[in-house]
């Protein structure tokens, strides 16, 4: 269990997180979704008890980070795959992190083969490849065995097979009824792995919602072809239903369902060709909420 | 706090540089031992008449600084190579009490110190004194009682070098500025002393690190620091930046 609440973080004068309130459950995978800059990071970092809060708080199981003991334990993260002693072997590293938490050497030969790096335990982690040392990182979350994990753009340059390890790890995760909170700036890649979203932009919630909720939300309406088009428009508009020319040549169709539309066309003896729901992408809706909130943007570039 | 001492072993000894600095110390051994057999002779192959015309700095004026400054800079490794590799949030996210972590870098880093300074101080002491024999060449060539004091102080001296480098890196978190800061304190200040009028020139040779250890064996008469103010001057400087440290490693954020 994950509780942000009015959390602040200014930075000197500029404010990467601002009066943000979120929860996350556990159970299921939830994406922490915004553009760069948007205080994803930030937040997790308050959150590990990196960086003080300017104001408010963020709470892991209803504790401050800083208080617990052997937080290992309880709270797993992968911030910064990168962050690796070169020349320290992959065993060596998980280990210097798991003696401070009272975690033994035969964890760490066990983490190392969940992830599949036990033929490499003994290699020096500065030769691996981004995906190994992604790997790494999150053998390391997953040392204490704990509760709630936070994963920081895990799969940030991480090749098709790796994606896809991460997607799966994750969910499964989530299924033993652990709190999983995956922060991306892809939309594409929570549409798949994520139950629940948690959107923010300049440091502010944008909205708290399931994917399912989201996809609704930005409903299109249906496409719906038919040669006899005036009278069809005719029927759907008395059942209740807006009916507008697509740019395309078809009718676009809100406010009923498309079982409806093909039930009514049916029951006029109305021929129909096509009949396509359509909605915006998770993507096109993502872009559509953060638009507001993107930090940097190319100069003249349409969206 | 024995898994984070543990921790903080396991982190040195799985690093190559450790190795290289053990290399290192066996190479100050063989730099005294060079020093005091190419002393030894010189002094042979010179007509009596003229052997007491050498003179200048022993063998082991040469391995207090080198240890100093090599201990130093380890020290400040210890703490500033994991700012640089980013490694330092990983530990700070494991032991977010924060203190445990410097704590058990400082008694590991003494511990390290204090057992390679006095192994390399005993050995080139005793490869000095063989080499010199009874030549009265300067040198540690006195009897041991007076002699084993001024080793011992030396390496309390390598000590508190280590501990104010892993006190520098920790406020500086930049390898570059706490190397910086050993250095002007080991090789750029002493000969200032040399500069500043008197009494003052004195007393600022009395309370640098290249001074104290003498002063704390009590093996030259000093009005400005006993041996006991000696020892609390040299316990400073591991304590002031250490204790700086401590203070911002807890407020930071990291």
């Amino acid at each position: 269990m994950i509780e942000v609440k009015e959390l602040s973080k200014r930075y000197g004068g500029t404010s990467a997180v601002d009066g943000l309130s979120f929860s996350v459950g556990p159970g299921r995978v939830t994406g922490f979704l915004g553009p760069n800059g948007a205080g994803k990071t930030t937040t997790m970092r308050v959150l590990l008890g990196l960086d003080a809060p300017t104001s408010g708080e963020a709470l892991v199981d209803g504790l401050r980070y800083a208080r617990i003991r052997r937080p290992m334990l309880r709270v797993g993260a992968l911030l910064d795959a990168g962050a690796l002693h070169g020349g320290r072997s992959a065993f060596d590293h998980l280990l210097c992190l798991a003696r401070t938490n009272g975690i033994g050497a035969r964890r760490v030969a066990e983490v190392l083969e969940q992830v599949g790096l036990a033929g490499v335990a003994r290699k020096r982690a500065g030769g691996f490849s981004l995906g190994m040392k992604q790997r790494l990182g999150i053998a390391a979350a997953l040392l204490g065995d704990p509760g709630v994990l936070l994963f920081d753009e895990p799969v940030n340059g991480l090749d098709p097979d790796g994606v896809r390890w991460i997607r799966e790890l994750m969910r499964s995760l989530a299924a033993e009824g652990r709190t999983v909170l995956l922060s991306s700036h892809l939309m594409s890649e929570m549409e798949l792995t994520a139950d629940r979203l948690v959107v923010i932009g300049r440091g502010r919630l944008i909205c708290d919602t399931t994917v399912r909720d989201l996809a609704a939300r930005f409903d299109r309406g249906v496409l719906v072809r038919s040669p006899r088009a005036a009278e069809l428009a005719e029927v759907l508009t008395g059942a209740g239903a807006a009916v507008a020319p697509d740019p395309s040549g078809g009718l676009a169709v809100t406010g009923v369902d498309v079982s409806v539309i093909g039930d009514l066309a049916a029951r006029h003896a109305l021929p129909i060709h096509e009949a396509t729901p359509r909605s915006a992408s998770l993507e096109e809706a993502y872009m559509e909420l953060t638009a507001g909130s993107v930090e940097h943007r190319a100069h003249g570039s349409a969206r | 706090m024995t898994g984070v001492l543990g921790a903080e072993w396991a982190k040195i000894r799985s690093v190559r540089s450790s190795r290289y600095g053990l290399l290192a110390a066996v190479a100050v051994v063989l730099l005294a031992a060079l020093v005091a057999w190419n002393g030894a002779r010189i002094w042979d192959g010179l007509p009596p008449g003229e052997r007491g015309s050498l003179s200048g700095a022993g063998p082991m004026e040469l391995v207090a600084p080198l240890l100093q400054l090599g201990a130093g800079v380890f020290g400040v490794l210890v703490v500033t190579s994991e700012y640089a590799t980013g490694t330092i949030r990983s530990s700070l996210v494991a032991v977010p009490r924060r203190w445990p972590v410097l704590a058990a870098k400082a008694a590991v880093v003494a511990a390290v110190s204090l057992a390679a300074g006095l192994v390399v101080l005993a050995a080139s002491f005793a490869a000095v004194r063989t080499f010199i024999g009874d030549r009265p060449l300067p040198g540690p060539t006195g009897p041991p009682g007076e002699e084993v004091p001024v080793l011992a102080a030396t390496a309390l001296t390598v000590v508190a070098a280590a501990l104010f480098g892993l006190g520098s890196g920790a406020v500086l978190r930049s390898t570059a500025g706490a190397v910086a800061a050993v250095a002007v304190l080991l090789f750029v200040l002493p000969p200032f002393t040399f500069l500043l009028p008197e009494p003052w020139g004195g007393r600022m040779a009395a309370v640098l690190p290249s001074g104290l250890a003498v002063r704390i064996a009590g093996a030259v008469p000093d009005p400005v620091l006993s041996p006991p103010a000696a020892l609390a001057v040299l316990a400073a400087y591991a304590a002031v930046p250490l204790g700086a440290a401590a203070v911002m490693i807890t407020r930071r954020d990291a």
